[in-house]
């Protein structure tokens, strides 16, 4: 089975992977940005570096989610070799079987998106050439998910903008779509008049693309009524769309699919500046240098959308015309998303918007609205029981529940002897996805799903942590208190679930917390003098030599992970040790065993636990006894008297369900 | 598998295929089968499962992983369905059986995990459906465990397969694994007893991580790798050393659990499991008093519904007798795979089990395989994150206060009438010189107790028997005309003003 991608999710789970890293509060972005400066100890030259990667990539032949990542994460680790990196995927991607060739693009697709520089600029320009020759070679099944990756990369800079930059982004567009097909929305409205070709396909594509993304919001968040009105809506859109419809229905509903698609965190873009059309704007996501342009396409050619194209549905006259598709995906008129201002005074041929009465009527045809033609019933006018995922949580934990009851076992010497369970159901068949890295497994579903890429994303993230010891190395940790112990259990209702879905432990927030401030001792530096470059410095505490290296940004030379005290350079990560070892142990125990103490303690309660049951005639005893214990108030502050069993006990503890709880069923 | 094989690269060139050839066989298990083996001292073994599934002591094995096993290990690989697995290395013992307990044991799984449902259908306040029936119990209680039996009877063992199967039954379940038996130490060291939340399969790797890992600083990829247990110091290996002290630690224990629930009513609902030491099933002999007393504190302490006796016709009739009128008491036959283990064996587990504790272990593989590539204890680099730093370093000896708990030199408690004077030594916090001789601090493994109270006026005087371990620290060296020691410690960090307890554990590398 392969893990990695869910065939009903397009782009390998992609999607939520790609666009989380950038989001995820766990992982400081900044952590992604100087991999190669903190792996001081190990020394590998590039040959042996390309003959590592070269073999490793062979084992790339099927689509593996933890070979993808272990790639990746190599990757980012020696970005010093990012040109080796980069050529290596090419060549393998050029070299093998047809079929093994869409792995090797998604692990492109994941270093470019995820680590981002360099690697984003090393693929760019090579990156149309590779994926329009492979894109010649496969079959078409593969075709459609190299279609949807490419949607991806639209947005996929962490700017929320193309990938590879605009040019290379149409560059493929126009050659697999062919014609003008790519045209931003503006354009192709433009074009409705005219020679205009939109094709079926790509809307097919483009609107499965948004419709996963909303099924993800779903998942993410199966309360999301919006999200279930659009996967709704948007699924009536496909029939619609399959049935047949007109070239101008289909701009106007690539049109709204655009507007629908774009990534919430797209920083708005304030530079109106009237661009003449065949010119690109400055902002290449990267600062490099812009690549030659890759694709000798005609240059002539003057429609190639502008930038906004890709994020913005650049309509001028939003008043203009109530009913149109975000209205009907969004009936409590919430705004969509929100619409950034248009860069570009869009197309002042632009078609009315009022064109997409002409689509709501055809969706009335179809049915998809009620006549009444409210808004509103856009969502709960849409067949009803095929989208709306009611409570998948509650309903899996019924499920379950369902299940175990149904086995007739009593607990008894006698009754589990004589039985003979089905306890494989239990525990595979019914989880049949399983982590290749550990052997875990998850329920299908929904939330199986996402607990499930959590999951591989928190290997990926430890994997990476893995080869970044710094100074002396690991080391066992204090244990937390008490306190923490006792309510480490409630950080997850203060809203820090871990990834996985499961209660954050202390140690999983104390190592948040450590990666953090790892991080930023990491990202201190100090600029090595003129004329010092090739000098080679220890580190007082440790010994090991600090690394130079270039700063792209400044252009100077600094030694990374570095401050200066007393005019002595420490590695920044062993000051900070050597400093906290000098604080009490308490302080340090504070700062960085227990993370999660300050969220979630009382602060009326304290270290001290009330001293438990002793039995009485020897708390009597001991109190005669010792010589200085006249207000030892043993047993005075013990909360619950235990001393009947477990009878009263229960009783005690049957407090009614509280507000506060980790379970939300 | 780790994308950090790279580093190792520098020079090594792959070795002999043929080398690990020779060294590899694969056996091919029938469905309801178990591969059983153990290892000498210092040989380690390695198990790839190639095809079907498997799964040792109820943590399943990923398919085309490489597992690495050392330190005197003995297990059993379990599959279900079927498999095959490639063995490589030489263990001293190998054979596969037919004959398991699992069919008792899946019962057992299955009848907890009703418990479970139930009491998460109560918690939800949800009505049972129809088809479900009614209740048979209007107050569902989910499954607090209590596992008894002597020694050698794998009550380890099947405290884990419990623990894990719970975790496996996707439910998102989190019980807490409680270890009350002093001599194995559970994560913590030994001479501790101590409690912790399992969330992922505990993997089985060597006897020195029984029950999986306290955290460190290094990224873990199982949570049972990175546990932050709530532990107690008890300071020797034996329960009848200081009946009353263990009696104290285990309510300690208990009180603090059921206040984490007070505050995590869905962590609740998944229960616990008590692992116990085997002196609390010696049913004869001169310790047999104690052992109803420290029994009853878990009864008490952890609320316990269901009680399993492993393999022990006697004890399951006399706990019938005390508690069967309002505990489920169910007697669990016991597996055939169980060892004998030689006490000089628990010995030596113990010692590795502290070196772990301060430097971590990691396997060699057997030879002929590379030493990236293996999991062990389902850890991708061992080579990086089992590998521990700890800190030496130099205190003088006002800075540490020491204390030994009750009498240096205690006769058996047995040679004393229950609640006669001694009892009160036995919990008596008597402070530890260490400039006298023979003081007993040379190699010996100290617990490093959280803070007392800041509040003066909460303090109490047997304060410290109360107060969690925050670490442990072994004296290495005793200077004592230049009044000073040199202690190691699992990380940095200043001990001055610090309280420490001594017991009878002790530990030289
Ligand atoms: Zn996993
Ligand atoms: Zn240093």
């Amino acid at each position: 089975m392969s893990l990695y991608p869910q065939p009903a999710s397009p782009a390998f789970g992609q999607m939520a992977y790609a666009s989380q890293p950038y989001s995820q509060p766990m992982l400081p972005q900044a952590a992604y940005h100087y991999p190669a400066a903190v792996q001081p100890v190990f020394h590998v030259d590039s040959n042996m570096f390309r003959r590592d990667y070269m073999a490793r990539l062979a084992e790339l032949t099927v689509n593996s989610r933890p070979i993808i990542q272990n790639l990746s994460m190599i990757a980012q680790e020696y970005s010093r070799f990012a040109e080796i990196v980069a050529q290596c995927i090419e060549s393998h991607i050029r070299r093998v079987l047809p079929w093994m060739k869409l792995p090797a693009f998604y692990l492109l697709d994941a270093i470019s998106k995820n680590v981002f520089d360099p690697y984003a600029r090393q693929f760019t320009p090579l990156v149309v050439r590779l994926f329009l020759d492979t894109y010649e070679q496969v079959d078409q099944n593969t075709r459609s998910k190299m279609e949807e990756m490419l949607l991806t990369w639209r947005t996929g800079a962490p700017t929320g903008r193309e990938l590879f930059g605009v040019v290379p982004q149409v560059a493929i567009e126009r050659h697999i779509w062919g014609g003008e097909a790519t045209q931003s929305a503006a354009s192709s409205s433009r074009h409705t008049a005219g020679s205009s070709s939109i094709s079926t396909a790509q809307v097919l594509s483009e609107l499965e693309f948004v419709l996963s993304q909303k099924e993800r919001s779903v998942v993410a968040n199966p309360y999301d009524k919006m999200a279930q009105n659009h996967v709704a809506v948007l699924q009536q859109l496909r029939k619609l769309v399959q049935a047949g419809v007109s070239q101008e229905e289909l701009g106007q509903i690539l049109t709204q699919l655009r507007a629908l698609a774009q990534p919430a965190s797209v920083p708005p873009q304030l530079t109106p500046a009237p661009i003449p059309t065949q010119s690109y704007p400055t902002q290449m996501p990267y600062p490099s240098p812009a690549p030659p342009a890759p694709f000798p396409g005609p240059v002539e050619q003057p429609t190639y959308p502008l930038p906004s194209a890709y994020s913005a549905p650049s309509y001028n006259v939003p008043k203009s015309e109530p009913v149109n598709l975000s209205g009907l995906l969004a009936p409590q008129s919430l705004p969509v998303q929100p619409t950034p201002p248009s860069v570009n005074p869009p197309i002042s041929t632009l078609a009315p918007m009022n064109s997409i009465t002409n689509l709501y009527n055809a969706l009335l045809k179809a049915g998809v609205v009620g006549a009444t033609g409210t808004p509103t019933g856009a969502g709960a006018s849409a067949k009803v029981e095929e989208c709306r995922p009611s409570d998948p949580v509650r309903d899996a934990i019924r499920d379950h529940r369902k299940a175990i009851l149904a086995q007739k076992i009593k607990l008894t010497s006698a009754d589990i002897t004589r039985q003979r369970s089905n306890i494989v159901d239990f525990l595979y068949n019914r989880l049949p996805s399983q982590c290749k890295q550990c052997g875990i497994r998850f329920p299908d579903g929904p939330k199986g799903k996402k607990h499930m890429e959590d999951h591989l994303d928190m290997h990926f993230r430890q994997n990476r942590k893995a080869g970044q010891a710094v100074g002396r190395g690991y080391s066992r940790s204090w244990l937390i208190s008490m306190e923490d112990w006792i309510h480490d259990g409630s950080v997850d209702v203060k809203g820090k679930g871990r990834a996985d879905g499961r209660i954050l432990s202390s140690s999983a927030a104390a190592a948040v917390e450590a990666a953090k401030r790892e991080a930023e001792l990491q990202a201190q530096y100090v600029v090595v003098p003129p004329g010092d470059e090739a000098k080679s410095i220890s580190c007082p505490i440790c010994k090991e030599p600090l690394k130079s290296e270039f700063n792209e940004d400044d252009e100077e030379w600094v030694w990374r992970n570095s401050v200066k005290r007393d005019d002595k350079i420490y590695h920044a990560t062993c000051h900070a040790e050597a400093t906290a070892s000098k604080s009490t142990l308490a302080s340090r125990l504070r700062n960085e065993v227990s993370s999660s103490r300050s969220r979630s303690r009382t602060p009326e309660k304290q270290q001290v636990r009330t001293p438990p049951k002793v039995l009485v005639p020897l708390s009597e005893e001991s109190k005669k006894s010792a010589p200085s214990s006249p207000s030892t108030p043993v047993g005075t502050k013990r909360k619950a008297d235990d001393a009947d069993g477990p009878g009263t006990q229960d009783s005690k503890s049957d407090v009614p369900p509280l507000k506060k709880q980790a379970l939300s069923v | 598998m780790s994308g950090l094989g790279l580093l190792n690269s520098d020079s090594k060139p792959l070795p002999a295929d043929d080398e690990a050839a020779a060294n590899t066989r694969q056996w091919h298990l029938a469905s309801e089968t178990e591969y059983r083996f153990e290892l000498d001292p210092n040989s380690s073994l390695a198990i790839k499962l190639v095809h079907g599934q498997a799964e040792i002591f109820g943590a399943e094995l990923a398919e085309g992983n490489t597992y690495v096993f050392g330190l005197e290990c003995k297990a059993a690989v379990y599959t279900w369905q079927g498999c095959t697995i490639e063995v490589t290395g030489q263990p001293s013992t190998e054979y596969v059986s037919e004959e398991t307990p699992m069919q008792v044991y899946a019962n057992l799984v299955l009848a907890l995990e009703q418990m479970r449902v139930r009491a998460l259908r109560a918690f939800h306040g949800s009505p049972p459906s129809s088809e479900e029936g009614p209740d048979p119990d209007p107050d569902p209680q989910p499954p607090r465990v209590l596992v008894l039996g002597p020694g050698n009877s794998g009550k380890t063992t099947l405290s884990k397969m419990l623990i894990n199967y719970a975790v496996r039954m996707g439910q998102s379940w989190n019980p807490v694994l409680v270890n009350v038996d002093p001599g194995e130490g559970g994560w913590a060291a030994p001479g501790a007893i101590s409690a912790a939340t399992i969330t992922s399969p505990i993997q089985t790797s060597t006897p020195a991580s029984t029950f999986g890992s306290a955290a460190t600083s290094a990224p873990a990829h199982l949570t049972s790798n990175a546990l932050l247990p709530l532990a107690y110091w008890y300071g020797h290996a034996e329960t009848r050393r200081n009946p009353l002290l263990m009696d104290r630690l285990i309510r300690n224990l208990g009180e603090n659990i059921w206040e984490r629930w007070d505050n995590d009513l869905g962590g609740r609902v998944a229960g616990l499991i008590v692992d116990t030491p085997s002196s609390f099933a010696a049913s004869s002999g001169p310790n047999g008093d104690h052992r109803h007393a420290l029994i009853k504190a878990c009864v008490d302490a952890f609320r316990i519904n269901v009680i399993l006796i492993v393999g022990h016709e006697k004890l399951n009739v006399e706990m019938q007798r005390a508690y069967g009128n309002r505990i489920a008491v169910v007697k669990i036959p016991k597996s055939g795979g169980v060892v004998e283990l030689d006490p000089s064996y628990r010995e030596r587990a113990r010692k590795h089990q502290l070196h772990n504790y301060m430097y971590g272990r990691i396997i060699p593989p057997p030879p002929g395989l590379p030493p990236t590539n293996v999991l062990q204890g389902g850890e991708q680099t061992p080579d990086l994150t089992l590998n521990l730093a700890p800190s030496s370093s130099i205190v003088a000896f006002g800075d540490l206060t020491l204390y030994r708990i009750g009498e240096e030199t205690m006769a058996p408690t047995s040679a004393l009438p229950i609640g006669a004077t001694r009892v009160v030594s036995e919990m008596q916090p008597l402070l530890v010189d260490p400039a006298q001789p023979g003081s007993g601090l040379y190699n010996a493994v100290l617990a490093l107790l959280a803070p007392p109270n800041p509040d003066e006026s909460e303090r109490y005087d047997e304060e410290m028997l109360d107060l969690p371990v925050v670490g442990f620290l072994v004296i290495t060296t005793l200077d004592i005309p230049n009044k000073r020691m040199t202690v190691l410690a699992p990380t940095q960090g200043s001990l001055v003003g610090r309280t420490a307890i001594v017991g009878s554990i002790e530990w030289q590398e």
